[in-house]
């Protein structure tokens, strides 16, 4: 099993009254409130974890998201960039871009094919989705933000796998009449391809593909059927099975010296759930596409009825909407989120059992993505959880070689 | 006796539509806004008994299919023309509704000859400020609360969501994912619409709630100039709906318009 690294580079310096009484942390919260100054140190301290991971062995992983407190990285492949001359040894993944906001994949892909090139090949791919508060930052269409998804995927690796002078692509929702990036990536016939998702048409779609499939925050219910669904639709398609690393998860994780240092590192990551995921109805529960319209009768009224009816029933087949989810994680303590699966915190012996118990009850991954510094955590923390569990947890990951699963 | 209402699916262009028909003469086309009309709404028993009422559900809307890649509002005015054509009356009069009324003024443009009066209600689909000044209200991308105030003179006349039972409400959602599909970007107008408005013919009436917060009257009256010989009328005491908030007035309005 390989690590990799993240902090998406949160800004928690918003005074709590003003984060209490805004509707929204994210998109609509004006920009006065970050202090650039502020964000150059975070960026710096971040970069230089970034490092020691590098240094320690650990993979590193880069998010993207837009205008809110949960995140300073609005452009991914900039970081990206700092990363493939800043790393020497270990892979980098940017998980990513967010491919259906951009108006142009082929940009996309060029920029990626140069962070391959600066990495010499140690560079991968990722697709996150998307939706919510950043299709109002982004000015994008929400409905059919999956087809522009899957379009724009196709469009970026044909541009990374074309070689012989231009093509043209007309497109549902892209037209671009002249493709021929240079550089081509370093690795061909392109860097592994990895997508963040976890409803069942979308992880069936991730495994015809064989991408590798990345659940974030799932709990291990969500995630067994993400993987299953997965498999099914390879099965269905009379594709070859995959081995356990073709699938990934991605938990909040911190390791402290004792069990009670772990956790308590682990209780600052939450600041992510029960902080930065407030967003406005207009961005969550209203934005179209956002939720399927069987469930508009549970986001609509105020007063939900005695029989659920239709909105009930289709949570249970998965159908629950983003700002479902969201409303799920926002008020978890430490102990119920390491009781759920999404928090990995304790002494290295501790984690090491709670990651492998969740590697049991999801059927096997080969990845292990930690969200590893949020919220008030600080630099000095941050950077022992990296060499704890690089040290001491990764060493033990690493032995569990990929078995086949389908 | 109020005239009989029916519901006709009319097939055009393979697409099922779902139209209510009621009264007799003259025909006249409603295109709808942001929601369909409903069976029972008042101003249309209103038109009705003094006109032909013809009031089709935009695809996607109420429990209307919408064809696969069906988006666009080029996809509504070729079926629009497509119905209009249907129908076969020589010449219809345009009643359109908010998001309608965009639909509405773009066919006078390009149907001219079968267009033969024009109602813009409360109407979208054009760019009167500057860059910097939305002129329509971005109904998808503000609370829920300031929308409602924004829309309706009277928030009393605002749908009661806990009282509508789930079918309506999954309907409301489904419209809501095809207007924004329809009126995304640009955001519920075309660039050049202001520019070809002058080359309607069709003599014209911009009716407009006074109490409109979605588009503001203002946004009515530089309509109203840009149609030649168009008539511009406030409804007092409605919002982005007079039809439903005043039916009486509005339906005063329309009939004086159409039967003059």
């Amino acid at each position: 099993m390989d690590a990799w690294w993240q902090c998406e580079i949160p800004y928690p310096y918003v005074d709590k009254s003003i984060t209490d009484a805004a509707d929204s942390v994210r998109a609509s919260l004006p920009n006065r409130l970050c202090d650039p100054k502020i964000a150059a140190d975070l960026f710096h301290e971040v970069l230089d974890e970034f490092a020691l991971c590098d240094e320690l062995g650990m993979n590193v992983l880069c998010i993207e998201h837009h205008a809110g407190i949960n995140s300073l990285i609005g452009s991914n492949p900039m970081i990206t960039g700092i990363l493939a001359r800043q790393t020497k040894n270990v892979r980098v993944l940017s998980l990513g871009t967010l491919v259906s906001l951009r108006p142009d994949p082929v940009r996309v892909a060029e920029e990626y094919a140069t962070a391959d090139c600066l990495l010499r090949g140690r560079f991968e791919i990722g697709f996150v989705k998307s939706g919510g508060t950043e299709v109002a930052s982004s000015n994008m269409q929400p409905v059919n933000n999956e087809e522009r998804f899957w379009e724009a995927i196709d469009l970026v690796k044909k541009t990374l796998t074309s070689h012989d002078g231009p093509f043209s692509w007309e497109g549902k929702h892209y037209t671009h009449r002249h493709v021929n990036i240079w550089p081509g990536p370093y690795q061909r016939p392109h860097p592994r391809m990895w997508a963040a998702t976890g409803d069942p048409r979308s992880a069936a779609e991730v495994g015809r593909r064989g991408m590798t499939h990345v659940l974030v925050l799932r709990g291990p219910e969500g995630t067994r059927k993400a993987y299953e669904a997965h498999r099914a639709a390879r099965r269905e398609a009379g594709l070859p099975k995959v081995t356990t690393d073709n699938f990934a998860y991605a938990a909040m994780v911190y390791v402290g010296d004792t069990e009670e240092e772990g956790i308590e590192g682990g209780s600052k990551l939450l600041w992510f759930l029960n902080t930065s995921l407030k967003a406005a109805p207009q961005y969550n529960k209203f934005l179209p596409g956002a939720a399927p319209p069987q469930a508009a009768p549970g986001l609509y009224r105020t007063k939900p009825r005695a029989d659920a009816g239709i909105a009930f029933a289709n949570a249970e087949k998965g159908v629950t909407s983003a700002s479902q989810n969201a409303q799920k994680l926002m008020g978890l303590t430490a102990q119920e989120a390491m009781q759920q699966g999404i928090l990995f915190a304790g002494n290295p012996d501790s984690v090491h059992r709670q990651i492998m118990e969740f590697y049991d009850k999801v059927g096997g991954f080969g990845h292990l993505c930690l969200i590893g510094r949020s919220g008030f955590m600080t630099h000095a923390e941050s950077k022992k959880g990296i060499r704890l569990f690089s040290n001491e947890v990764l060493p033990r990951l690493r032995e569990i070689a990929p078995i086949e699963v389908g | 006796m109020p005239p009989e209402t029916t519901t006709d699916r009319i097939a055009v262009h393979g697409i099922e539509m779902e139209v209510l028909r009621l009264g007799a003469g003259a025909p006249v086309l409603f295109l709808h806004g942001f929601h369909p009309a409903r069976r029972d709404a008042r101003f249309l028993e209103l038109l009705g008994r003094r006109m032909q009422v013809i009031a089709p559900c935009h695809p996607g809307f109420g429990g209307t299919p919408r064809p696969k890649d069906f988006e666009s509002v080029y996809d509504l005015l070729h079926l629009y023309g497509q119905l209009i054509e249907t129908l076969g009356h020589p010449r219809v009069s345009l009643i359109g509704s908010s998001f309608g009324g965009w639909l509405a003024a773009e066919l006078a443009l390009r149907m001219p000859s079968r267009i033969d009066r024009l109602v813009l209600v409360d109407s979208l689909g054009i760019k009167v400020s500057g860059r910097e000044t939305p002129d329509i209200l971005d109904i998808f991308n503000l609370h829920p609360d300031k929308v409602r105030a924004a829309t309706w003179h009277d928030p009393r006349h605002a749908p009661d969501y806990d009282a509508m039972e789930d079918e309506a409400l999954i309907a409301l959602h489904r419209g809501r994912e095809a207007l924004s599909l329809y009126g995304w970007h640009p955001y519920m107008h075309h660039p050049r619409l202001a520019y070809w408005l002058p080359a309607i013919k069709a003599t014209t009436l911009v009716l407009w709630g006074a109490s409109d917060g979605i588009v503001k009257p203002a946004y009515g009256k530089a309509m109203a100039r840009l149609i030649p010989g168009a008539q511009f009328a406030q409804i007092a005491e409605a919002g982005h709906h007079p039809e439903i908030e005043q039916p009486d007035a509005f339906a005063d309005h329309v009939t004086g318009f159409l039967s003059c």
